[in-house]
């Protein structure tokens, strides 16, 4: 990876926390959901 | 309301035109009126793309729907963050590295001519229509709530707007936005705390009633080509609207042509990824717990301030009627609330479920005088109600405490200001780079262009003021506009994904975007039932099959 830009690096790692915070919501929501409309 | 609420109100759109203007340095060019000569930072181009998406009608009618009919509309985003990644890595390259102004121009490069003119001409017709939309719809609201005349109302959200886009160019555009954006999470974080102080129960027992009266599903699994919210139409037929708005509208493409390369660029489409869903849900979450807050305060039988009065002028008898019925109502539906809380309290299910019983139907028993009240209002005004619109703001006109409400207020102009802004400044390039510039005169000065730029922003802003003065009248005008938006958008994207297909060829796209419009037209009147969101599945893919056909059988490609 060292012809890795630092804007690459950046998209790739925003990337990542994206993918994790989107989630992170799914579940919160599905959590919402689950416990409170039974 | 309070003057001081309207010292924050005017405060504020004096600082967003002053600080937009002061923003308008380095465009005395071209280049630097619609692209800030590609210099913008990622997070400024990434802020600016999430304001021009989110308008008045998320602030005031999104809310709306999480009261009257809970958190499922938010499935209609889940597609978005998708949709980011894939532009991010197949158009956002593209677009970005071929220097274009427009993505219009992008086609001529792949196509020819009459491809570009004909998206570019679409772009126009929808996009003024719509920025008239998204002025009226708030103005409406504030028109009937402050008694305001409509054209007063359209001129306090737009000639703002137009002056510093006018001045400005895009970097106004982004800077303002950047610092609305700010006051917009602002006003909605200060506004979901507040709900959570006023409700008298806790915020356990809040979501429990919520859940009770159906306001928190948010995951609906069914298939259904008729029903827009559900969670497959959302990812699938979502992720093709938003490749199509974000990939292929101009409103949203230059934006990230303005940021200083591709790397950024694409980071900055990454900014909606990571907020678009959370916020989503936290704006329809403010409007469920305004629908726990109103279980244990009065709520006015018609939100609608214009109509209340029309009504008790018209009918006072039996919006008299109506009224009483609606009062004992309440009160029995305020007594099942706080059963439901002291009986989950209780810890015996039995009570618990039975609470929740007896609440669900007082709830319903309320929601059947409303419903006649609403009939009745329709029936007198000539008008839809549109009542949903209004719970927002007489929430925060009659129970925010003195500056929050102008704060909400300004953010809810704000909004509708970002929104028309990055579609003015957007109109402008297009009617100027794909059209006078194209056909018209090719060859001048920077400043003849930069003129004709501002006078252009200026004429689709007087433009879309207009549409928004005369859109009461106009409504179902506009929704033809945006029925027939739906036409094109998804085959527009599909034009763009030929363009990364090396063998298409120009005659291809162009007969295979006017076969998309036409399909999805013959679904839409053939099949009315149709959810919109599956036209941009239906439109793309046509687009690409059909071009690829005619492709492979035409001449080849003379580069």
């Amino acid at each position: 990876m060292s012809g890795e830009t630092n804007g690459s690096r950046r998209f790739r790692r925003t990337l990542a926390s994206v993918m994790f915070v989107q989630i992170v919501t799914l579940c919160a929501l599905w959590f919402l959901q689950w416990r409170y409309s039974a | 309301m309070h003057p001081l609420n309207w010292v924050i109100v005017v405060g504020w759109l004096a600082y967003v035109v002053v600080h937009g203007i002061r923003r308008s340095t380095g465009t005395k060019k071209i280049e630097g009126y619609f692209l800030a000569n590609r210099s913008l930072p990622w997070w400024a181009v990434g802020l600016s793309v999430m304001a021009t998406q989110l308008s008045a009608v998320t602030m005031i009618g999104t809310t709306g729907q999480g009261a009257t009919d809970g958190m499922r509309f938010v499935q209609f985003y889940f597609g978005l963050p998708l949709a980011m990644v894939i532009l991010g890595v197949t158009l956002v390259p593209f677009l970005h590295g071929s220097g274009v102004y427009t993505a219009y121009e992008f086609l001529e490069r792949r196509f020819d001519a009459k491809t570009r003119s004909l998206t570019a001409f679409l772009f126009l017709v929808s996009r003024a229509m719509s920025c008239g939309a998204i002025i009226s719809a708030p103005a409406v609201v504030f028109s009937a709530i402050f008694g305001w005349s409509i054209a007063w109302s359209v001129a306090i959200i737009g000639v703002p707007a137009v002056l510093y886009t006018m001045v400005g160019g895009v970097q106004a555009v982004t800077w303002v936005d950047v610092k609305q954006m700010m006051l917009i999470v602002t006003a909605i974080v200060a506004v979901s705390i507040t709900l959570l102080v006023q409700i008298p129960v806790s915020p356990s027992d809040a979501l429990h009633i919520a859940g009770a009266a159906g306001r928190l599903r948010v995951f609906d699994f069914s298939f259904s080509l008729t029903n827009t919210y559900t969670f497959w139409s959302g990812v699938i037929g979502g992720t093709f609207l938003m490749l199509s708005y974000f990939g292929t509208d101009q409103s949203q493409v230059q934006r990230y042509l303005a940021a200083k390369s591709v790397d950024e660029a694409r980071s900055s489409l990454l900014i909606s990824a990571y907020w678009k869903i959370p916020l989503q849900a936290l704006v329809l979450l403010i409007g469920v717990l305004v629908f726990v807050f109103y279980q244990f305060e009065r709520p006015p039988l018609l939100f609608n301030p214009a109509h209340e009065r029309l009504v008790r002028k018209e009918q006072p008898a039996l919006y008299g009627v109506l009224e009483s019925k609606y009062n004992a109502g309440l009160v029995a539906r305020d007594v099942a609330a706080r059963a439901v809380a002291q009986a989950r309290h209780g810890g015996r299910g039995t009570d618990e479920a039975s609470a929740m019983q007896t609440y669900r139907a007082q709830a319903a028993g309320v929601d059947s005088v409303r419903t006649e009240a609403l009939s009745l209002a329709e029936r007198v005004s000539g008008q839809p109600s549109r009542d949903v619109n209004y719970i927002i703001p007489r929430y925060v006109l009659d129970h925010l405490p003195i500056g929050l409400a102008g704060i909400f207020i300004a953010a809810v102009i704000a909004a509708a200001m970002n929104a028309i802004s990055g579609e003015l400044n957007s109109l402008s390039t297009a009617s100027v780079i794909d059209f006078y510039r194209r056909w018209v005169r090719r060859e001048a000065s920077d400043e003849h262009f930069l003129m004709v730029s501002r006078i252009a922003t200026g004429f689709w802003g007087i433009f879309a003021c207009v549409v928004a003065t005369y859109a009461v009248n106009l409504g179902s005008l506009i929704e033809v506009v945006n029925r027939f938006g739906s036409f094109f958008y998804g085959s527009i994207l599909g034009v763009f994904l030929l363009a990364m297909i090396p063998r298409a060829r120009a005659s291809g796209a162009f007969l295979g975007l006017l076969a998309g419009m036409t399909v999805v037209g013959v679904v839409n009147f053939g099949a009315p039932s149709v959810a919109f969101l599956w036209h941009n599945v239906i439109g793309a893919v046509t687009v690409v099959l059909v071009g690829a056909i005619i492709s492979a059988f035409g001449a080849p490609r003379v580069d």
